[in-house]
Parts: C-alpha cells; sequence; structure tokens
C-alpha cells in the first residue's frame, strides 16, 4: 500500500501524479515526495517499527514505494555507538557515531539511496539501471543491480584510477570510461537520462531515490530512544543528506513518534570543493559552482544540486558549516581510526574534522548531544592515508631485536587535537 | 530548432552587465527565464535557451568567456 500523493516542486509547490519526472515543468524546480501523513499516523507507530526485521524498510511507509520493497532487504539499521575515546579526546560529554561505513552490501551511505531507487525502478518498469559515479554510488548500483537482476551502466571520467573501478567491475555492469573532463561527463549523463528508458538514479527518478536518505536519520532518532540530538553534522556533496536528515526528522516529530525536534544541523565539505560551506558563512542563498579541488572525492560536487536547500535546512536550524583541509582530513580518519577502531574513508574525515573545528569555535558546546554522520568506509580510499601513517616494525628472528625496537613505537595518548 | 535548460550564476561585474540579452540578441537564441535570484554579489538564473543548435553552442560559449558559469540545472551527477 502507498501513502505517497504525489511530486511536489520544492521552488513554486506544484504538484504532479507520480512518474518519472524530476523537474517542475513550470521554473525547472526539483521535485520532491509528497506523503499522506494523516494515513501514516495510524498505522506507523514505534511499536510497529520495533516489531519489524532490523533494516531500513521498517520505515517502509516514509519511503516511496508502493509495492513491497524489493531491494535493499539487508541494509541499514547500521550501529549507532556510544563514542567514548574520542568524546574524551574532544572534551565533550555525548557524542554518538552513526556508522554507515559498515552499511550492506557495499558499505557506505549510498546503499540506502539506492535500495529505493532500484526498488522505484522496477515498479516503474525499467530494466536497466545506471549512474554516473567515481565512487560509492557506482559501487552501490553495480552490486544491488546485481541482486536485482537489472542491468546496470556505469559511467566514470576515463582517468580514474584503476583501483576505484574495481570495486564496480567484479559484479560485472557495463562500465563505461567517458573520454571527457568533468563537465562533459555531467553534461553527457543528463542527455542519455533524457533519450534513454533507463533509470538514472540520480537524474531521472531522483525524487525518489533521495528519500532513501531520510533512513539514515530514523535511524538515528530511534538508535538513541525516540529522541535527537542537540547537533548533527553531516558530510555534504550534492547537498541531499542533510536536506532529508531535517524531513526525516521533522516527519518523524509531525508523526509523534519523537516528542520534539530542534537539533541544529552542521555541514561539513573539502576544503577546495566547498560551495556550501561558503554559501553559509557568507549567507549567500546562492550557491556559486566551483571546480573541485580535494582528496574528499566522494564530497567533490562542484555544482550541487541541492546546495540551496542545504544551505536553508542549516540556517533554519540555527547551525552552522565548516571545511576541512587535506591534512586535516587525514588526521581525522587516523584519528576516528585510533579512538573508535574505525576506518572511514575521506568524507568521514571531513566530517570528523569539521566537527573538531565546530567544536573549538564553540558553535557546539561541549555539554550537549552531539551526532557524527561517518557515511563510508576508508578500505575505499586507501590511497589517501597509505603514506601517513606510522611504519610497521622491522625486526631480526629474535627477542632482543623485538624488545630494542618496540621501544621506538609511540606510547598510548599520541593522539590529541 | 533546439533547447538547453540551464543555469547560469553571475558573479562580480557580469551581475551589472546585460549579457543574457546580448547573447540572446547576438546568436539568435531565445531565453525564457523561469526562476531568478539576485543579491549584490552574486545572481543566479534558471532558463530554457532555444534557437538552431550550433546558435546555442556559440551562445553558452559567449557566456563562459564572458565570465558567467553556466551549468545544468540538475547540478553534477558524477556522485
Amino acid at each position: 500500500m502507498s501513502y505517497v500523493l504525489g511530486l511536489r516542486c520544492r521552488e513554486c509547490g506544484r504538484e504532479y501524479p507520480t512518474s518519472v519526472v524530476f523537474v517542475c515543468e513550470y521554473c525547472f524546480g526539483s521535485l520532491e515526495i509528497a506523503y499522506d501523513y494523516t494515513r501514516i499516523k495510524k498505522v506507523l507507530t514505534r511499536k510497529a517499527i520495533e516489531s519489524r526485521p532490523k533494516d531500513m524498510w521498517r520505515y517502509k511507509e516514509l519511503l516511496p514505494i508502493d509495492k513491497a520493497p524489493t531491494d535493499g532487504l539487508n541494509t541499514g539499521f547500521t550501529p549507532f555507538i556510544r563514542s567514548h575515546n574520542l568524546a574524551k579526546v574532544l572534551g565533550v560529554k555525548e557524542l554518538y557515531i552513526k556508522d554507515d561505513s559498515v552499511n550492506y552490501p557495499t558499505l557506505s551511505f549510498k546503499d540506502r539511496v539506492v535500495a529505493v531507487a532500484l526498488s522505484k525502478a522496477k515498479e516503474f518498469g525499467f530494466h536497466t539501471v545506471a549512474c554516473a559515479s567515481t565512487g560509492n554510488l557506482a559501487n552501490s548500483v553495480a552490486a544491488n543491480a546485481t541482486i536485482a537482476g537489472l542491468r546496470a551502466f556505469i559511467f566514470i571520467p576515463a582517468d580514474l584510477e584503476a583501483g576505484k573501478i574495481i570495486a564496480s567491475s567484479i559484479y560485472n555492469p557495463t562500465v563505461v570510461k567517458v573520454e571527457g573532463n568533468y563537465d562533459e561527463v555531467n553534461r553527457l549523463c543528463s542527455e542519455i537520462a533524457s533519450k534513454y528508458k533507463w533509470a538514472f538514479v540520480n537524474i531521472n527518478i531522483r525524487p525518489f531515490y533521495a528519500e532513501g536518505s531520510k533512513t539514515y536519520a530514523f535511524e538515528i532518532a530511534e538508535q538513541m530512544g525516540w529522541r535527537v540530538p542537540k547537533h548533527i553534522v553531516a558530510p555534504s556533496a550534492g547537498g541531499s543528506l542533510v536536506t532529508k536528515i531535517k524531513k526525516g526528522l521533522q516527519e518523524f516529530t509531525d508523526l509523534g513518534l519523537i516528542d520534539k525536534f530542534d537539533s541544529k544541523l552542521y555541514v561539513a565539505q573539502g576544503k577546495g570543493c566547498a560551495p556550501i560551506v561558503t554559501a553559509i558563512k557568507e549567507d549567500s542563498d546562492i550557491i556559486k559552482p566551483v571546480k573541485p579541488k580535494t582528496i574528499a572525492k566522494s564530497l567533490a560536487i562542484g555544482n550541487p544540486a541541492d546546495g540551496y536547500y542545504a544551505y536553508d535546512v542549516v540556517k533554519k536550524s540555527g547551525g552552522w558549516a565548516e571545511e576541512a583541509t587535506d591534512s586535516e582530513i587525514i588526521d581525522a580518519i587516523k584519528l576516528l581510526a585510533e579512538t573508535e577502531g574505525i576506518f572511514t574513508e575521506t568524507a568521514g574525515g571531513v566530517t570528523v574534522a569539521a566537527t573538531i573545528k565546530l567544536i573549538k569555535q564553540k558553535k557546539i558546546p561541549k555539554d550537549e548531544s552531539i551526532v557524527i554522520c561517518i557515511t563510508g568506509n576508508g578500505l575505499k580510499t586507501q590511497e589517501v592515508i597509505v603514506n601517513k601513517l606510522v611504519k610497521p616494525l622491522k625486526i631480526k628472528p629474535n627477542l632482543h631485536s623485538f624488545e630494542e625496537e618496540q621501544k621506538k613505537r609511540p606510547t598510548s595518548d599520541h593522539y590529541s587535537i | 530548432m533546439a533547447k538547453r535548460i540551464v543555469k547560469l550564476t553571475f558573479v562580480g561585474e557580469a551581475i551589472k552587465k546585460p549579457l543574457t540579452f546580448r547573447m540572446a540578441k547576438k546568436f539568435d537564441v531565445m531565453p525564457n527565464i523561469r526562476r531568478a535570484r539576485v543579491t549584490d554579489k552574486i545572481g543566479e538564473i534558471v532558463l530554457e535557451l532555444d534557437g538552431k543548435e550550433k546558435d546555442l553552442e556559440k551562445g553558452i560559449k559567449y557566456l563562459i568567456k564572458s565570465g558567467v558559469v553556466v551549468e545544468p540545472i540538475g547540478g553534477d551527477v558524477i556522485e
């Protein structure tokens, strides 16, 4: 049973019936899903949710599918960790980490949005799915498409490193290397999406795809004991995640699943590709596109589709934004690993580094609850830290050699901010 | 005839110049503005351009050369 009323323009409010449309034909604004909350309120209770399997579909009434979900049946409900070690280093009282670095099946937050996109694509009758991606999205579309029995096309810039293609190629999609620069790949994919009858997950079915992000917020609220933290720090690429965290928690509030939603929302981006951070700091509701230059490739979107909306929800929440340099990103990846045993990718490093700055600036008070959003796994971006780690001890095969060498290792408490 | 839907971002001096009008006149491209926002530092127009394919290409190149950022309205799709 569907609880979707249709699609609604985020700019002018015009409504459209559920179909494969993604921009308003009048104002070219982006569309999002509108739900019948009155009906949802009658069926979606804490008790109903808690009785369901621990995956992202336990909130299915708030996701835009008409039939039973078919994809991502093991996705979501990732660990929500009360941090003690990192909290101590940061000097904060109540710190949590929502850890999608171990999401299923491809170790990133993207498995959530792709699960919704593929379930919806099948409802629309698509047999082919596609995306343009240099990393997590490609991995997730490739893996989930093979599980679903769909044909998959993955478009990548021709100069992408071989190592990054393996985690998609292993699932045997059609990988298309486009011999052009970043802008040319973007333009080609938009043209293909408008010509071919394929589900291009983040283009023509983007309104449905993006709704999957809400499950990340739903889980935070449920795993915190049906309440919300005072501060949520999220990485930002296209700007969608933070807007969907806001939408998800607002929906939970309106449905009476949580008592109140007063979280301040913060955006983290890599210095060198921080158009949303810049807009927030300069208080400009117009996002100036940039040419990305950061090691945080998974956040390197210079022209963010949801940039304005991200700006808007952050400002209205009373939150802020911060950017992280490449060296701060690496230090933060190491800090998270050494304190909490979580090996995150560069986007996670950005988020931790930005959180540290926000605490130092007193934008985030040390005595209030904080959630850091970790969205990807460090095994995918090993190249950025490979030369930044303490080298292994090299010893002769005798006890004396071991004892001499191990004295040279740094002792505990070697991390600090 | 062909159509393009694009977002134009104007920064600095480009805000003050009638670049969209000049492009339309010079290359015989018909702009149809659907949405716009402007401040004293930055401006943004979402519009549809209508014209011959080669004229659209020339018109967009002219805007870029004049300092306007021309992007697809859906934002970057490589994620």
